[in-house]
């Protein structure tokens, strides 16, 4: 479980980050997940230039397979990160989607 | 730099179900040492470098770990950089030396991977990246895929291309006895083999393995003792998105920059180099990075006949890769390499070797420059 | 006066046909979609809940007004029966992502489907007291059903956010009321994951009983009916019973139509009639009467008018939302139900 301390204080990253338009500079499929993303999977994580001069590393969510392309315009939204277990705080964080 | 590696050994890389940790590093440690024709009471100071031995293994203290089971009350201390840990080691441990601090110290690498499920050691795996590429449920294959995808369109380099190390890299494994893949691959085979993270294939990617290797370094050198030119260590951000290129690892580059000066040669007097290939588009990356080819161009090179041979002893693709085990195998294959004891993969008129180590998607960079004792 | 301010919703993207969920059932396709008047249903994507859809809204419906800080907002409350939490609030996760800051007061509602309007008479209450300047009001849900129930087939998911005040107000509140009981319709016990139902009891003394209580009891406070107005909204749990009270209240098939979000995106839960309201204000115009119902079991009615102001402007929400769709089948709805 993710310590809820952390959570807390991740909450500001967090929050500067919504709503923010960037372009996909590459990505990938992850079809092997790591720990607590088996539902999830296969997913395509991306490395994004946001308008705001900073790069993230995110998974892309909502889209086609058109959607995945240099260039590709996305905005970053909040969604759950990994599938919480049965009595754990659940983790939110940044994800992108096409626009 | 007077420092001499005066004996090495590495023990069998693979699934190892039978062999513990404890029985892994008296196999390397007490090798390197008869290897050296040294006793270990001789030994001031033991280096380990480790990367999951707490994450996985619950275990941490490695160096008081080890002195105990080696039978050695000296200080002891385990260092830890990713993949790079081994590298490391051998960093602090030749430093340690010519700073006068100690005369004979020992430097294992030592990696259990295969007691726990291959989800878990993914994840552990990730504690080398950023807390952001881990919430992203990157995996290691994920992040080397990132780089591989911008590499290909800037370079137009195929996916064949790619799978093209992986096929050497298995050849040359098959030639060493320790390796852990003794069977060699076609570029066919690898372009079938299971998607892990597009555009990386299951035979892109270097194993789960466990093992160990030991190097001894020395002020005093000794009749076939193989001599560090060059201890050079580099670091970049943690996250690659927060690199400036997703095309090259400027840490090995760096690395390499200050080891070339250390060492006084350039590139191209290099014969042989370890590099760190835990992915196909790794080991091409560390062919430009490291000034072996101009950049774009190291692709087409794969295969082909040269002066330079590359990751002679299979590299981490096809001797497996125990992570805090490689960088120290890196440098006891470069002094076998260098005394003329490679047997069937011996790189003839061997005389300067190069290792290059890896941490994470290439926050950390060591590079090791050996040259055979003049 | 009091009114609305700005409003917004979020439609997941995600769309079930009906008619795939009966095949997979092997049942007739044909029966029930006529039998419940629904032909497709919203999804939410496997990483969406009811906290991440009621940020998406209050995010659209703040960015919908300009030059309203997150600050501004001074009370928030959220309804849902799919709070992520059963301690743990819904509305400080979605405050704290929006920037309110600290100054609010946050509460989670649970209502069944109508823990939104009720969010939304509380606000207007506080408003009117002086405790606060600005509200919003939000229903949110990811709604759940049992696989092979009848509820599966229009459980839906979406959420609608509504930020009221007495400033820049686009639709004044008129009047409010609401109509309680103590009705077991439809519940759903605290640690199950399912709802459960009483069938046909659902209808006449539930659903009926109490928008028609509530809406008589508006008219009359109001001395107002049917013909005064130009849009109605009611709860749409399925295609027919908004369809019906309509009828039986008085009103014409042309005053409903804008609101039936539910023959595009099935039931929502506490975004229903929320869902319904916003479509009918994205294509209303200035000086316009809206009539609306909502209805949550267990049971309960909350009673609205509202007036649209000069300040109206045409927008798309809902319709845009609605056509942003990606079908998918059975098994990847049970997936992203989290089923398998």
């Amino acid at each position: 479980m993710q310590s809820p301390v952390k959570i807390w204080r991740n909450q500001k990253k967090i929050q500067s980050l919504i709503g923010i338009t960037g372009k996909i500079i590459s990505w990938t499929i992850v079809r092997v997940p790591p720990g607590g993303f088996g539902d999830q999977a296969p997913y395509p994580v991306a490395v994004i230039a946001l308008k705001n001069g900073e790069k993230i590393t995110a998974q892309v969510v909502d889209f086609d397979e058109k959607h995945l392309i240099f260039g590709q315009e996305v905005v970053t939204v909040v969604r759950r990160v990994t599938q919480p277990n049965t009595e754990g705080i659940i983790p939110y964080g940044i994800k992108v989607k096409p626009l | 730099m007077n420092i001499y590696v005066t004996g090495a050994a590495t023990t069998k890389f693979g699934e190892l179900w039978g062999v513990s940790p404890r029985t892994l590093a008296r196999q390397a440690a007490f090798g390197a040492l008869k290897d050296a024709s040294v006793e270990a009471e001789r030994v001031e100071a033991l280096f380990v470098g480790n990367m999951l031995s707490g994450m996985l293994g619950g275990q941490e203290h490695l160096g008081a770990f080890f002195a105990e089971e080696l039978g050695l009350s000296i200080p002891a201390f385990k260092i830890e950089g990713a993949c790079a840990s081994g590298g490391l080691a051998v960093h602090n441990a030749a430093f340690s030396v010519l700073s006068g601090q100690y005369e004979t110290v020992l430097v294992l690498g030592i990696e259990k991977m295969t007691d726990h499920k291959p989800e878990d050691v993914a994840t552990a795996l990730m504690g080398a990246g950023s807390e952001e590429e881990r919430s992203a449920g990157a995996t290691f294959p994920g992040l080397y895929a990132l780089l591989a995808r911008v590499y290909m369109k800037e370079y137009g380099t195929t996916q064949e291309q790619l799978a093209a190390v992986a096929v050497k890299n298995h050849y040359h494994a098959s030639l060493n006895p320790n390796a852990q893949f003794c069977n060699p691959i076609t570029v066919e085979q690898v372009m079938k083999s299971s998607k892990i993270a597009d555009p990386l294939k299951l035979l892109d990617c270097s194993p789960i393995s466990d093992g160990a290797a030991a190097i001894v370094i020395s002020k005093k050198k000794k009749g076939n003792s193989v001599q560090i030119m060059a201890s050079a260590v580099a670091t970049d951000t943690l996250g690659l998105a927060q690199r400036k290129s997703m095309t090259e690892l400027k840490a090995t580059q760096e690395a390499a920059k200050k080891a070339y000066e250390q060492a006084k040669i350039s590139p191209r007097d290099v014969h042989l180099a370890e590099v760190h290939d835990c992915f196909t588009i790794a080991e091409i990356l560390a062919m430009e990075d490291l000034g072996f080819y101009k950049k774009g161009s190291a692709a087409g090179a794969v295969g082909k006949k040269n002066h330079l041979v590359i990751n002679p002893s299979g590299g981490l693709k096809g001797c497996g890769h125990p992570v805090g085990a490689t960088g120290v195998k890196q440098i006891a294959e470069l002094v076998e390499q260098l005394r003329g004891n490679a047997g069937a993969r011996q790189v003839k008129g061997a005389k300067i070797g190069l290792a290059q180590n890896v941490g994470g998607s290439g926050a950390t960079a060591v590079v090791h420059i050996l040259c055979k004792v003049r | 006066m009091i009114g609305i301010v700005s409003y917004s919703t979020y439609i997941p993207h995600g769309r079930i046909r009906i008619a795939d969920i009966a095949r997979a059932w092997k049942k007739d396709p044909a029966e029930v979609q006529a039998g419940l008047g629904v032909i497709e249903k919203s999804v939410p994507a496997a990483d969406e809940d009811a906290v991440t859809i009621a940020l998406e809204s209050a995010k659209s419906a703040l960015s919908a007004v300009e030059g309203l800080s997150p600050e501004s907002i001074e009370v928030l409350f959220v309804g849902s029966e799919s709070h992520p939490y059963a301690v743990n609030p819904t509305s400080t996760i979605v405050g704290e992502l929006l920037g309110i800051g600290n100054n609010y007061l946050a509460a989670d509602l649970e209502f069944a489907c109508k823990a939104g309007t009720a969010g939304m008479i509380a606000i207007a209450g506080l408003i009117a007291a002086g405790q606060a300047k600005y509200g919003m009001a939000v229903g949110s849900d990811t709604a759940q059903s049992k696989p092979h129930d009848v509820l599966e087939y229009t459980s839906a998911a979406a959420g609608a956010a509504y930020i009221l005040g007495r400033e820049r107000i686009i639709a004044r509140l008129l009047a409010d009321t609401s109509y309680s009981s103590d009705t077991p319709d439809f519940w759903r016990r605290d640690g199950i994951r399912y709802p459960s139902h009483a069938g046909r009891f659902t209808g006449e003394p539930a659903y009926f009983a109490h928008v028609m209580g509530a809406a008589k009891r508006l008219f009359d406070i109001t001395k107002t009916e049917p013909s005064d107005f130009d849009y109605c909204v009611f709860h749409m749990p399925n295609g027919k019973f908004p369809r019906q009270v309509a009828v039986r209240l008085g009103f014409t098939k042309e005053q409903l139509a804008p609101s039936l979000i539910v023959d595009d995106i099935g039931n929502p839960y506490s975004a229903s009639s929320m869902t319904g309201l916003a479509a009918v204000l994205d294509i209303a115009k200035p000086g316009e009467k809206i009539f609306m119902v909502s209805y949550g079991s267990g049971a309960g009615s909350d009673g609205f008018i509202f007036e649209t102001t000069g300040s109206l402007k045409k927008q798309q929400t809902v319709r845009q939302q609605i056509e942003k769709k990606t079908y998918i089948d059975y098994v990847q709805y049970l997936k992203q139900t989290h089923k398998i």
